[in-house]
């Protein structure tokens, strides 16, 4: 195939991934809602096949291209959310089988695949000069790589700050309703710390327990998800680094694009910490990765279209 | 006192002061930056005169070198340092001294016995070398059959490395920039740039501590070239040049490029920008008073969607007056590299991207009057009358005060402006060539291999922070009949689910080793 055609299977191959994701999205939704098995299926088949588009999408542009396929930002976005939906896939459907969070992980994917059709869509071309090093592969896919891991652990932080609002609603309610047992024997509103779904011997899911997964346990995922990721991204920080003083002759200089992603760094850093200190724990935390998300965004999106500077793509 | 050290030693403290350093980048990356981009800062001033007026007081135009951006990374050193020698104590000791022993090892998070065939000693003699086999410290009780045993110290050690080198790393950066200097050279091909401080021409930026010892080295561009693609996007910027040690007892050719910076008498040399430079040659009455290759720069900022190559070259030639009652000239310069990009703009409008010379056009335009600026710098003609302008062409030269081409047939013109042959002129200007200059950033950081070697012990130390937990095991055996009483007690301190089914399997180890039965096999004795 010419540059031109295989420019044109990656456009027509991206577009069957997001509506594929689309469909997995609005699936994993109903599923949540309705509770009927055959819906986490099709959620988790579309989102397969999704995934399948997506990966064909990002080969054929890198082979339109005739480099790696991450040069800019519609390229950047492509290859981030095959890593989201991977990871999603085999990090939560596979291991921990749980298939309620799926919805707001594939929001997350169709926005993320929508702005960069919207917006930032170029056709496959060469790269500036200053792009062409291999600390740049190294670089940008620990960025991609890491971005993806420490958003589905934000998107899990969302959810959990959400659950443990209504599992305290939910202990409160019972609380004011029951009367108080005698002698401390308590019915035990709070679900017990170490609950995994899918344990052995977590109970059979009912179908009331077809929901959110426990409060606890969004946390557990999300800070799994995070741990995994922070130590990607001070990489490819350190690859950039090299990579800048490669290319720039410094490698830091407080660069929009540097700064941002050392904000980013250091709130990460600040919940790791957070959970390791008594008294952060919990809903604080999450806060903190909230925050470290919303930085993540801003690193990703707003220095690169607002913020002039060096990694601009906007020039 | 005490209570300050106590505020600077806690995690809370150190916490709070990371994050007050991300606050202050955000607003580092919020507002321009002198160092970076100082045009941006006096716009801004223009703009917002109350609140541009606060923030230069505040220092927030140059966030990353104002005294409080300063103080909070200096507050979070001393808290890290503070927070770290008394854990590296701690860490020592715990490294030096053995697991300790406990007595009722059934209180433990995770409990287990089993009735295992060996005698008390020899059970407790083989569970110690099942624990060592699977990388546990292990410290058998001098009065019982018993032993205590831990695992992922590894962690807190990791977590010391990543610690210290995130001080390591901060005192390099510090140290680094302030001994260093970073400049940049612009030379013309042929000509040669000497690494000296009145060379950068003020704009060297040095650090506190730089002593002014440049290299004096010698920088001579033998060649400039670039490959750029069909849409003007560029594909390659190469300088090759030959560098002469101050002394000149060394010298060598080297070819810098994008991403492959040169390094010669412990100074990095990197490609960073590049021009043209025409020569002109401008005679007065009969005397030459001008004749080099001048850099131009880019005024003009191309419009959204335009590429920058499309833009003309900007320079300008001052000629004070030799006598007070003479005016002084001014010669202000456009060149179009590529003269098909300026007839094309002429006839439709449209840039066009130059990238390659081809039949260059200079636009000049003669002013005379008093000049106020001998520098360097852009021409003021505030003070001036625009005598004539006009184009001259590659080889060609122009008298300057009418404004038309000397030498040729008006046939012959293609910009149609021949002289009147025979009229005498008092100021000509031949433009012979034209040549290209390159701009290399020059930077000296000595600490560059010590911040690099930081940073990979930060990543070095973060997998085993992150990832090892730490876990304690006792063991017991009691006599029991012919054999014993396998008693197994632990807990883990992070990763505790997982901890579990590692629980599980130890004990299912034990057992088996010391000849007691599998978990599989106690399934199928219970069934």
């Amino acid at each position: 195939m010419t540059p031109l055609e295989l420019n044109d299977t990656s456009n027509a191959l991206f577009n069957v991934a997001l509506f594929a994701y689309v469909g997995a999205m609005v699936a994993s939704f109903a599923f949540v809602a309705f509770r009927a098995r055959a819906l986490a299926w099709a959620s988790t088949v579309v989102g397969a096949a999704g995934l399948a588009a997506n990966l064909g999408a990002v080969i054929t542009r890198g082979l339109a291209a005739e480099r790696f396929p991450w040069g800019n930002m519609y390229e950047y976005s492509m290859a981030m959310t095959l890593v989201v939906v991977a990871a999603y896939l085999v990090g939560v459907e596979l291991t921990y089988r749980i298939r309620t969070v799926g919805g707001p992980v594939y929001a997350f994917v169709v926005f993320t695949l929508a702005i960069a059709s919207l917006f930032f869509y170029v056709p496959a071309g060469p790269l500036l000069p200053a792009l062409n090093s291999y600390w740049r592969q190294i670089h940008v896919t620990s960025m991609i790589t890491s971005s993806s891991l420490l958003g589905i652990g934000c998107v899990l932080t969302i959810l959990y700050l959400l659950r443990d609002r209504s599992e305290r609603r939910g202990v409160a309610r019972l609380q004011a309703h029951e009367p108080p047992p005698i002698m401390g024997a308590a019915v035990d509103t709070e679900l017990p710390p170490d609950y995994v779904p899918g344990d052995d011997d977590a109970p059979a899911p009912s179908p009331r327990r077809i929901g959110l997964p426990s409060a606890a346990t969004l946390d557990r995922l999300a800070y799994r998800f995070i741990s995994f990721g922070f130590p990607i991204w001070t990489f490819g920080v350190i690859g950039g680094a090299i990579w800048a003083q490669e290319a720039w002759g410094r490698y830091w200089g407080w660069d929009p694009k540097e700064t941002w992603s050392f904000i980013t760094w250091v709130v990460f850093a600040g919940y790791l910490h957070a959970r390791a200190t008594s008294g952060w724990k919990g809903r604080r935390a999450a806060t903190i990765a909230l925050v470290g998300f919303v930085s993540l965004l801003v690193t990703y999106y707003a220095v690169n279209l607002w913020i002039a500077g060096l990694h601009s793509y906007a020039t | 006192m005490a209570l300050v050290w106590r505020t600077l030693r806690s995690m809370r403290t150190a916490l709070v002061l990371l994050l007050l350093l991300a606050l202050a980048s955000v607003a580092g990356s919020l507002l321009p930056q002198a160092p970076n981009s100082p045009e941006r800062v006096v716009d801004y001033l223009a703009d917002h005169p109350v609140w541009g007026e606060l923030f230069l007081r505040a220092g927030f135009f140059d966030v990353f070198g104002s005294w409080w951006f300063t103080l909070v990374t200096v507050l979070l050193f001393v808290s890290l340092v503070s927070c770290l020698i008394p854990r590296s104590r701690a860490h020592w000791r715990a490294l030096r001294s053995r697991p300790m022993q406990a007595r009722e090892i059934d209180a433990f998070k995770r409990y287990a016995e089993r009735r295992v065939t060996a005698p008390p000693a020899d059970a407790a003699a083989i569970a110690r070398k099942v624990l060592r086999r699977r990388g546990f410290r292990v410290a058998a009780d001098p009065t019982l059959p018993a032993l205590a045993a831990e695992k992922g110290l590894v962690r807190e050690a990791g977590s010391l490395v990543f610690h210290w080198a995130f001080v390591l790393l901060l005192v390099a950066v510090v140290v680094g920039k302030g001994t260093g200097y970073t400049g940049q050279a612009r030379i013309v091909e042929g000509e040669t740039f000497t690494d000296a401080s009145f060379n950068y021409a003020g704009q060297l930026r040095a650090g506190r501590f730089f002593d002014g010892d440049h290299s004096g080295a010698q920088v001579t561009l033998i060649d400039y070239r670039d490959a750029f693609g069909d849409t003007g996007v560029p594909m390659d910027f190469q300088s090759e040049v030959r560098f002469t040690s101050d002394d000149g007892a060394t010298t060598r050719t080297e070819v810098i490029r994008v991403n492959h910076p040169a390094v010669f008498d412990g100074v990095r040399y990197f490609q960073f920008g590049f021009g043209w430079a025409p020569v002109v040659e401008v005679v007065r009455n009969g005397t030459t008073v001008r004749e080099d290759a001048i850099p131009f720069v880019q005024r003009q900022t191309a419009p959204e969607g335009v590429s920058q190559l499309a833009m003309p070259w900007n320079g300008s030639v001052k000629l004070p007056a030799t006598d007070d009652r003479e005016p002084s000239h001014a010669i202000e310069l456009t060149l179009w590299p590529d003269g098909r990009a300026l007839a094309g703009f002429v006839q439709t409008g449209d840039p066009i991207p130059m990238t390659t010379e081809f039949d260059p056009v200079l636009q000049y335009t003669l002013w005379e009057g008093t000049l106020t600026d001998l520098s360097l710098a852009g021409l003021d003609t505030s003070g001036m009358r625009r005598v004539a302008d006009g184009l001259i062409g590659a080889d060609q030269t122009v008298d300057l005060e009418r404004g038309c081409v000397v030498g040729i047939a008006p046939a012959e013109d293609r910009f149609g402006t021949a002289c009147d042959p025979g009229a005498p002129a008092g100021l000509t200007m031949r433009f012979p060539d034209l040549r290209q200059f390159t701009v290399l950033q020059v930077s000296r950081d000595a600490t560059v291999p010590y911040v690099l070697g930081a940073a990979i012990l930060i990543l070095v130390g973060l997998l085993p922070a992150l990832y090892v937990s730490r876990r304690k095991i006792w063991v017991r055996a009691d006599p029991d009949g012919a054999g014993s009483m396998l008693k197994v007690g632990g807990f883990a301190l992070q990763r505790k689910e997982r901890f579990e089914e590692e629980f599980a399997k130890l004990v299912d180890a034990l057992a088996t080793a010391t000849g007691g039965a599998s978990a599989h096999e106690r399934e199928m004795v219970g069934t």
